[in-house]
């Protein structure tokens, strides 16, 4: 079973800490994502996974069995690096297969001549053959066996790298950006095939990046990071329709989820002057709140209409971007409303409408909102209000 | 394009030039060699070879030891080598990628070792060798010159694997590679050219050295070529043209060499390991 449990993980660089208490537990045959910004400490989660850096504290478990003192190499897990950082001197064939080589190396190969005899024994003993042979036919590698790498493009590498994880029929792949240097177009291809290599090798899956749509599309599940702490665990549909905090709301979703200054009072919950009525799961929350709130609400529930329209909001156009099958229009609120992007304060909104917008920036509009699917969260603290 | 040829022109001429700086010396020992003792010292210097001398060179096989001379050269010179680049990958490695208290003193005190002349260490070193038995004794030749191109070596090698991405060994640590197994399978052929580098520089060294050879070695049968060469050249008389026969056979095996290891000092291993 290659079911991962990580329990209490903590890695600290001198006084720095870099992950803070992480606990997950990632199901056999899972495609985790780990997701997060450059520096949120996912590609240290995943290196202490595969035993390239200690931990600090806490403990990982393969299965039934406690990993985090074993080396790389007894972890039964393979890893493919964001550089794919392939043998250069050595010929594609000769990198898919050396794990398997190491697998039967003895101390004597080192012996010149003898040992080059053994190695070329070994390389070519038909377990070891046969597995390049076939790894190198489901990659497409197979006219390419004895070029050396420098000779491949960008993809191919990539390929190998995978070959070289394949290969040894890992329980776990491990998977830090293994796409981030590949152009978009080769990106969507390699995409597609490592979901198709995920569903069959039917193993488990941990793959670093910072891209959400290769969160999105690949992941079974997602585990978001910001600053070396979880923020939300769940499979793509949770994180997108249920985000735990603000920081989650804003991080998923292109363009991000608009996020609302709103207050809950006696007076019933109002967005600046206008008051809004809420679905009751809603209301029930806001009631909860009582104070202060972010109300979040995703750019394609936003409509832009007309002014004598009941629960709408005014605001200006500020910008229009187009973006083929849909526009982004960004709006700026009357002052009193705000809204709050990630870390920093704007009044300024984005809505999604489908088709080409004729809207020109300056024109006063008003914007109603389909709440269905909003949701709420406390200003103070930033995370969810459930009712 | 004129302006090109003639810059083309001028890039050759300039090689040339330095060409000639660096192989008149060659020549002019080749040339003297083949000069009869009566015509060296003319007032016009001869600048052709004379060809009937040459059967100096059978001359000078028959007359002196020189064989032996360049087998004991050639081992001292071979044996630093091996024993050079043996002794040097491991700290060479270690000073690269391990983190230990007190690298950068190692680090400085192996330059600073340097900064001693040879001489300055020969009586030390003879008591020493009386102690080990070391004396007289072309193994004893071997570990002094190691003793000096080690740092050296250590330093170069060090510069080649810090070039080496980290992530290669990262992926072979993953693939089931102990360090000694890296440093073999991995390392060692990427930085090959390093290698070859070291080698001419540890064996040149090894080939070319004088005091410690002329000092600690005292039978005719372990002379080297260094110290016999010099033995030609007397308080009275130094046979000119003998001296530089034997300076051409003792510079030839030094150059076959080099020109064997060059051929592996080529860049660009490398490349293709990570991305671009």
């Amino acid at each position: 079973m290659a079911s991962i449990k990580l329990a209490h993980i903590t890695k600290n660089f001198g006084s720095v800490t870099a992950i803070k208490d992480i606990n997950l537990d990632v199901v056999d045959g899972d495609f985790l994502v780990l997701l997060g910004p450059s520096g949120c400490g996912k590609s240290t989660l995943l290196r202490m996974l595969a035993g390239l850096e200690t931990i600090s504290d806490g403990a990982i478990y393969l299965g039934d069995r406690r990993i985090d003192g074993l080396p790389p190499s007894e972890r039964d897990m393979a890893f493919v690096f964001q550089s794919y950082a392939l043998y250069p001197h050595k010929s594609v064939g000769e990198n898919i297969g050396f794990p398997l080589l190491m697998r039967y190396f003895r101390w004597w190969f080192h012996i010149p001549i003898l040992g080059s005899i053994a190695k070329r024994r070994v390389e070519r003993s038909p377990e070891v053959a046969q597995s390049v042979t076939r790894t190198a036919k489901i990659l497409g590698l197979t006219e390419m066996l004895n070029r050396l790498p420098r000779t491949l493009s960008g993809g191919q590498r990539q390929r190998v790298a995978l070959g070289r994880a394949m290969v040894r029929q890992p329980e776990v792949f491990l998977m830090d950006e293994p796409l981030s240097n590949l152009d978009a177009k080769l990106r969507t291809t390699m995409r597609a095939e490592i979901s198709k290599l995920h569903r069959n090798l039917k193993g488990t899956f941990v793959y670093v990046t910072h891209d959400q749509v290769e969160a999105m599309t690949m992941g079974t599940k997602i585990a978001l990071l910001r600053d070396g702490q979880l923020q939300q665990f769940g499979t793509p549909r949770e994180i997108y329709e249920d985000p735990a905090n603000t920081y989650v709301a804003g991080f998923i979703g292109v363009p991000a989820m608009n996020l609302i200054r709103s207050r809950y009072s006696d007076d019933g919950f109002r967005i600046g002057p206008a008051a809004i009525s809420l679905p009751e799961r809603l209301m029930a929350a806001a009631r909860k709140a009582n104070g202060p709130t972010l109300l979040g609400v995703r750019p394609n529930a936003l409509r832009i209409g007309r002014s004598d329209v009941p629960d709408t909001l005014q605001g200006t156009v500020v910008l229009v971007e187009q973006v083929g099958a849909e526009s982004n229009v960004s709006v700026e609120l009357a002052a009193d409303a705000m809204s709050v992007e990630q870390d920093q304060s704007s009044n300024t909104i984005i809505i999604t409408t489908p088709g080409y917008s004729e809207l020109e920036p300056g024109t006063l509009i008003s914007v109603s909102m389909d709440l269905e699917q909003a949701v709420l969260f406390s200003e103070k603290t930033g995370e969810r209000i459930r009712d | 394009m004129t302006s090109m040829s003639w810059r083309h022109g001028m890039h050759i001429s300039a090689v040339l030039a330095l060409l000639g700086v660096a192989a008149f010396p060659i020549y002019w020992m080749l040339v003297t060699s083949l000069t009869s003792s009566a015509e060296t010292f003319a007032d016009v210097p001869r600048l052709v070879p004379d060809l009937s001398q040459l059967p100096i060179y059978n001359a000078v096989f028959s007359t002196t030891q020189i064989g032996v001379w360049l087998v004991n050269s050639a081992i001292v010179a071979a044996g630093t080598t091996v024993l050079s680049i043996a002794l040097a990958i491991l700290p060479a490695y270690a000073l690269s990628r391990l983190q230990f208290r007190g690298k950068g003193l190692l680090g400085l005190c192996l330059f600073a070792s340097q900064m001693l002349p040879e001489v300055m260490l020969v009586v030390p070193l003879y008591a020493i060798f009386v102690t080990l038995g070391l004396l007289d004794t072309l193994l004893g030749l071997i570990l002094v010159n190691s003793a000096f191109t080690v740092p050296v070596v250590i330093w170069i090698l060090k510069g080649a694997i810090d070039s080496v991405p980290v992530e290669l060994e990262e992926a072979a640590r993953v693939d089931g590679c102990s360090r000694i197994e890296i440093l073999l399978l991995i390392v060692a052929p990427l930085i090959a050219p390093t290698i070859a580098a070291a080698s001419v520089i540890a064996f040149f060294h090894g080939w070319n050295e004088y005091v410690f050879a002329l000092t600690f070695v005292s039978s005719e049968g372990l002379r080297t070529a260094s110290v016999g060469l010099a033995g030609f050249v007397g308080e009275l008389i130094t046979p000119i043209e003998t001296v530089m026969a034997v300076g051409i056979i003792y510079t030839l095996p030094a150059i076959t060499f080099y020109l064997v290891a060059q051929r592996y000092v080529v860049a660009g291993m490398t490349s293709g390991a990570i991305k671009g």
